[in-house]
């Protein structure tokens, strides 16, 4: 289970952001007192516009950044806590995570599983079982710079995935991927919710989200403004679909001049 | 799971054609090739000047002069005094080596030497032209000195009578030094900068590439997602890259061995040095060893931290640009200094290596000198390893 307390995060912007924000503050909050849970065997989605808080939350999570305030757990432990013990708990895949393109697909699903602590066998083992179902067996021996950008996609699904981790967290899992590759994804993500994992994404797609996830997040701003199943959430607003719903929001959460254009 | 690190960085360099190339194959050829080529120029500029034979005209030349220069490889034209100006314009321009001029009454003067005052005698000659100079060197030093003993063993019948003492006529252990001393000697001018250039250099290349190139191509972000300490990380990095820089010093310190026959003359600044003459104990070799590892250690330390603190390899090959000229003063501080070196140099950083490998190539390094040196590049060492660890462990310059 992924419990988030009270979670909060401000960046302290240097002078080149500020200029590019705009802005004379010193600080922004990215996330502002979020709380939520999600359990394990659901597919947990955090929907928002780009710049909302979804990827800062779910890199806190993954522990490549720290929380300003509030408790973060991941399957019991404390993020803050046990950095190391919640990384081997968790997979997390975004598009900002490159692989070597020098190296094989074998020697770097091989060495991202030595450094998850993995035996060889082990390896050997999960390894077939990813590439075949990803269909990457042939490729394996090729250097990662002579694969398509949708093999690469695949294979770095399989480096977040190859020690079998209990939580899967994925940054926008079908972003840039051609329909096909994007399918294998989405298919694999239900197949690890049917085996009891517990996935977290984010998506600013509602297609994505309505096809996916049994739960969701709205943020807005760095604030949680909605939560629960997809049909709570445009019941209580009088929404017809996801998409609806999720403008009603935006319209009465957004602070920006532009919110009346919408 | 700090080998499994190491091992892939090493990977990440040997399997790559292009940075086994950049990082061992071509400096170590362009130094083979650099330093056989200048040796062997300089050896054939040497030989050349050897060889000449240079034109002397001579002015008011006395006989006696004439009977003594015939003898010499030399080619002598002997003018008329009133043609000097034409003849300092063929000095100019390097058609002709040297000008002697004799005073008119050379002769009487000789003759007449209780009353009359010494003649002097003038060389005429071009310093920017090697010939020219050599010329001047043989005639002044050599001939004329001859001529000058030819002319007062005619005065007095002989000089024996004149001459108080010889030098080193018969002594042949003139050379009191320790075996393979005088080699050190040689070998401590140039060897302590190169070397220390060389470890820079090698370390500097692969160094942007294995921390910033892997933040810039996001490659590093996914390493930190595992469950390895970042001090785990980040020693790999170093360790690997120590490991690359030591190999690539490696290939260049045999490029430059390979080049001593040709290149010995280059190296040694003018001073004796052959391979045959280097006879170091076990002990040197193990300081020497000791020295270059913690040297390395620093480079990397540093390379590895502005690297990490940099957004980009063109960032941080820019922060390095100024570190690597700090480098190249302190290194090139052993051929411009003489003398004993003080100890307050050996607590000095980089610098005391470079003086610790010098002095141990003389074989006057002291344990005490040696312990300093080490001491102070460890605690630095371990000052920088702290420092790496703390940028790793930072997520605003891990993820900019």
């Amino acid at each position: 289970m992924i419990e988030v307390v009270d979670f909060s995060k401000v960046y302290r912007l240097g002078k080149k952001q500020r200029s590019e924000l705009k802005t004379q503050d010193k600080t922004k909050k990215a996330v502002d007192h979020i709380s939520f849970k999600a359990h394990d065997g659901e597919i947990f989605g955090l929907l928002g516009p780009n710049g909302a808080g979804k990827t800062t939350t779910l890199r806190t999570l993954s522990t490549l950044i720290k929380p300003t305030k509030g408790t973060l757990i991941v399957q019991g432990i404390d993020v803050t806590k046990d950095e190391k013990e919640v990384r081997r708990k968790i997979g997390f895949l975004t598009n900002e995570l490159k692989l070597d393109k020098h190296f094989t697909p074998a020697y770097t699903v091989e060495y991202f599983g030595q450094l998850h602590g993995m035996k060889k066998e082990m390896i050997k083992k999960r390894r077939q079982e990813l590439f075949d179902y990803f269909d990457i067996t042939e490729f394996q021996q090729k250097k990662i710079a002579e694969l398509s950008t949708g093999m690469i996609q695949k294979l770095s699904l399989v480096v977040s995935l190859i020690h079998d981790p209990e939580v899967v967290i994925f940054d926008e899992p079908t972003n840039g991927l051609d329909i096909i590759t994007a399918k294998a994804v989405t298919d694999y993500l239900q197949h690890l919710k049917a085996s009891g994992k517990l996935i977290i994404i984010s998506t600013h797609i509602m297609n994505v989200a309505e096809k996916l996830c049994d739960r969701i997040g709205i943020i807005i701003e760095g604030k949680l403004v909605a939560k629960g199943h997809i049909e709570e959430i445009c019941a209580e607003l009088e929404a017809s679909n996801l998409e609806d719903a999720f403008f009603k929001l935006y319209q009465t959460h957004h602070t920006d001049v532009m919110k009346g254009a919408i | 799971m700090l080998l499994v690190v190491i091992k892939k960085e090493l990977l990440r360099v040997f399997t790559d054609r292009r940075l086994v190339f950049s990082a061992f194959i071509l400096p170590a050829l362009s130094i083979f090739i650099l330093y056989s080529l200048m040796g062997r120029m300089i050896g054939n500029m040497a030989e050349s000047i050897d060889e000449h034979v240079p034109l002397v005209k001579v002015a008011n030349a006395p006989e006696s002069f004439k009977t003594h220069i015939e003898a010499e490889a030399v080619q002598v034209e002997y003018i008329d005094s009133t043609v000097m100006d034409t003849t300092k314009v063929e000095i100019l321009e390097g058609d002709t080596e040297l000008f002697i001029v004799f005073p008119d009454i050379f002769e009487a003067n000789i003759e007449a030497y209780e009353v009359a005052t010494k003649p002097d005698v003038d060389l005429f000659y071009n310093p920017s032209k090697e010939y020219s100079q050599s010329a001047k060197n043989l005639l002044e030093y050599t001939i004329l000195p001859e001529y000058e003993e030819t002319l007062l063993t005619e005065r007095f019948g002989g000089i024996a009578a004149f001459t108080a003492f010889t030098i080193n006529q018969e002594n042949q252990e003139a050379k009191i030094v320790e075996a393979g001393k005088e080699v050190g000697f040689g070998l401590s001018f140039m060897m302590p900068m190169l070397l220390n250039i060389m470890l820079f250099a090698g370390a500097m290349g692969i160094g942007i590439d294995v921390i910033a190139g892997e933040k810039e191509r996001g490659t590093m972000a996914t390493m930190l997602l595992t469950p390895v300490n970042r001090e785990t990380i980040a020693m790999g990095k170093v360790l690997s890259l120590g490991i690359v820089a030591v190999i690539s010093a490696l290939c260049t310190f045999g490029a430059i061995i390979a080049s001593l026959p040709n290149a010995a003359n280059l190296l040694a600044a003018g001073n004796e040095v052959s391979l045959a003459g280097l006879a170091f104990s076990p002990m040197d070799y193990i300081m020497l060893l000791v020295i270059l590892i913690v040297q390395v250690g620093i480079f990397v330390g540093l390379i590895c931290l502005i690297s990490v603190i940099a957004k980009s390899v063109k960032e941080a090959g820019t922060y390095i640009s100024p570190i690597y000229i700090l480098v190249m003063i302190s290194a090139f501080a052993t051929v411009f200094t003489s003398g004993d070196v003080k100890m307050f140099n050996y607590f000095i950083p980089v610098l005391g290596n470079v003086f610790a490998i010098k002095e141990l190539l003389l074989r006057e390094l002291s344990y005490m000198e040696f312990g300093v040196t080490v001491g102070i590049s460890i605690t630095l060492i371990l000052i920088l390893l702290k420092f790496i660890t703390l940028a790793f462990n930072n997520e605003k310059i891990m993820l900019n």
